[in-house]
């Protein structure tokens, strides 16, 4: 049987990739769960989760681990081995097919969207001969991802925005208002914030000139990080990355106060664990295309060449090291979205509109004008762009009172209310219950009485 | 009720100045007081609050520490024994009279001892209805029912919280050393 095409050393990093990365993924998202309440926690004064160990309650593994709490480590196995066994439970009148599908079309795209990250830049694959079936594969310099397509950034916001269909569809499937005004919220928030994060990307884009993320890589290696030369860009795409989480503060979607939940109301057990998942997986693949994208990928220090940390390097040691390092920053930005959702009061729906259509767009429309400008004059130097950044900063900040403002919070009287009576209504101001008869300011009171 | 005109007090909010209304300055701000009070409670640190209940409890702790005042706290009740170890109780009926909740339940008999004329053949107490306000305990002429600092008795069940006679003795015998009569 001759060797087919497509099993190339390529092929096989890639299949090694996705194998190691999904399960580093999916622990590590039950692990974020554990951070976000213990992080949440010491923010609060309190201490979090330190009791749940590893027994899983059994006599024998008890004894084995006496007087060791793992600080709490395995509080987040014992919350999905609770949802595995918790009943599943489907409210009547919904839709049956796409309430199941719902949580499954959430998780895959966050599972999806991590392919194109270059989790270990280039590694020298050394060549072999297959035991068994007698195939050659030839040595060659592969990159460590699970997908190499030449559209990278693309096919990143491309899957990255197919999250939303998990959320509409478990919206829509559950036959609940709440649930449903929870899907329209986040489908809303959605494109409103897919603009000015793909104008984000665009500006890397026309700055580094590929849409590789391991080009990217390199143009930071020789010209400095892109959150050094573009701050702007840098704090808007995480911005767009917090809105496309559904992470607070824009989590309106599954605000508790008026939507009890939003779109997961209906759900239960596993079903409701997978939403869970798929919002902490989409955390950390959003976090590692930001520290791909704007913090150097997996380069330690800025204009610094670290030995072992070299495009040069490639070595199974130095892949290893640039996951711990590019991994290392995702996880430290993952830290930095649980801090914001924890000090973040929830933005109210129409202020994350506003936001969106009238800050976050127009504010990434001037700055792709202005880096295309930067871009064909050639001045593509950290100080250079950083110089236009901080100039179109003051600009804006000299310009914004005189811009005309859209007057939110505005009182809507409601007429024939007591604060905004009809004309000639004549309104019991004074209240002419018994319980005031013996009050010293009742006297008082009644002279008021229209 | 209504709520009198002159009660309202009419709140304008200032307008956000120019750093306020472009958010990020106020929101690092906030950043930072989330911070301090992240690294200051770090591992139980200086500023964390909360008590590791089972190991540390109240009535241990000093009452600056956010300790129990054990001397007046009311928990669940006993029944006092005299000096023969006896039940004090006489079985007058003030207690359950007196019970804004209705809790106690005393089925009196005849006393077998010289020294008083009844005694409770029953002596029920339904501890989930008792709103604990120690009524009972002002009420009793011979100081045979009181209530302790026990607040962590616990059961399965509704019935297994309605104590009996023997259950409040029990408390009286477990707890005498630490609250003497």
């Amino acid at each position: 049987m001759p060797k087919p095409d497509f099993l190339t050393a390529q092929f096989l990093t890639n299949a090694i990739t996705i194998g190691i990365v999904v399960h580093v993924l999916l622990v590590s998202a039950g692990l974020s769960i554990y951070l976000e309440r213990k992080i949440s926690a010491y923010m609060q004064d309190r201490i979090g989760p330190n009791r749940t160990g590893f027994d899983l309650g059994l006599p024998l593994l008890k004894q084995l681990f006496r007087g060791f709490g793992f600080w709490g480590l395995g509080q987040s196995l014992a919350d999905g081995l609770k949802m595995f066994l918790k009943e599943d439970y489907t409210p009547r009148n919904v839709d049956k097919v796409l309430f199941m599908l719902a949580p499954g079309i959430i998780v895959i795209p966050a599972l999806m969207s991590f392919a194109v990250i270059p989790w270990g830049g280039t590694f020298a694959f050394p060549g072999f001969v297959m035991p068994v079936l007698g195939w050659e594969i030839a040595a060659a310099d592969v990159q460590v991802l699970g997908a190499n397509v030449s559209i990278g950034l693309i096919y990143m916001l491309a899957v990255a925005s197919l999250g939303i269909y998990g959320v509409a569809l478990g919206s829509w499937a559950s036959n609940n208002k709440y649930s449903f005004l929870g899907g329209l919220r986040a489908s809303a928030q959605m494109l409103s914030y897919e603009i000015p994060m793909g104008l984000c990307l665009m500006t890397v884009l026309l700055i580094t000139g590929s849409l590789l993320p391991s080009a990217i890589i390199d143009w930071q290696i020789s010209n400095g990080w892109l959150i050094i030369s573009q701050p702007i860009a840098g704090v808007m795409l995480f911005i767009c990355m917090l809105a496309e989480c559904n992470r607070a503060p824009f989590d309106n979607a599954e605000c508790e106060g008026e939507l009890v939940a939003g779109y997961h109301t209906e759900y239960g057990s596993m079903r409701f664990g997978l939403f869970a998942l798929a919002e902490y997986i989409h955390m950390i693949t959003n976090s590692a295309l930001f520290a791909t994208v704007f913090l150097g990928g997996w380069t330690l220090i800025p204009f610094v060449p670290v030995p072992g940390l070299r495009p040069e390097d490639v070595g199974i040691v130095a892949v290893l090291a640039k996951f711990a390092v590019l991994f290392g920053k995702a996880a430290l930005l993952v830290c930095f979205m649980i801090a914001i959702r924890w000090t973040l009061p929830r933005l109210r729906y129409d202020q994350v509109m506003q936001m969106g259509w009238q800050a976050m767009i127009p504010l990434s429309l001037i700055i792709v004008i202005a880096n295309a400008f930067l871009t064909f004059y050639g001045l593509t130097s950290t100080v250079a762009m950083l110089v236009a950044n901080v100039a179109i900063l003051a600009v804006i900040l000299a310009v914004q009172p005189f811009l005309p403002r859209a007057n939110t919070n505005r009182k809507i009287r409601i007429a024939g209310s007591r604060f905004s009576p009809l004309e000639d209504e004549i309104v019991q101001a004074a209240p002419a219950a018994a319980y005031a008869a013996d009050d010293p300011r009742r006297t008082q009171v009644t002279t008021g009485v229209m | 009720m209504t709520i009198r005109d002159q009660d309202i007090v009419q709140i304008r909010t200032a307008k956000a100045d120019r750093l306020e209304s472009i958010y990020l300055p106020e929101v690092i701000k906030g950043f930072g007081t989330t911070m301090r009070h992240f690294f200051t409670s770090f591992g139980a640190g200086k500023t964390s609050k909360t008590m590791q209940y089972p190991e540390v409890r109240r009535e241990d702790l000093k009452l600056e520490d956010g300790g129990m005042e054990v001397k007046n706290f009311r928990g669940f009740h006993r029944l006092n024994r005299d000096e023969q170890g006896r039940v004090k109780c006489v079985a007058c009926m003030m207690c359950p009279t007196i019970c804004p909740a209705k809790c106690i339940h005393i089925e009196a008999a005849a006393s077998p001892w010289d020294d008083r004329e009844k005694y409770p053949a029953k002596f029920e107490i339904d501890e989930l209805r008792c709103i604990y306000c120690g009524m009972c305990e002002e009420a009793c002429p011979v100081d045979a029912i009181e209530l302790t600092q026990a607040y962590d008795i616990v059961g399965l069940s509704r019935s297994e919280m309605v104590f009996d006679k023997e259950k409040l003795l029990r408390i009286y015998d477990e707890t005498v050393a630490k609250k003497p009569m």
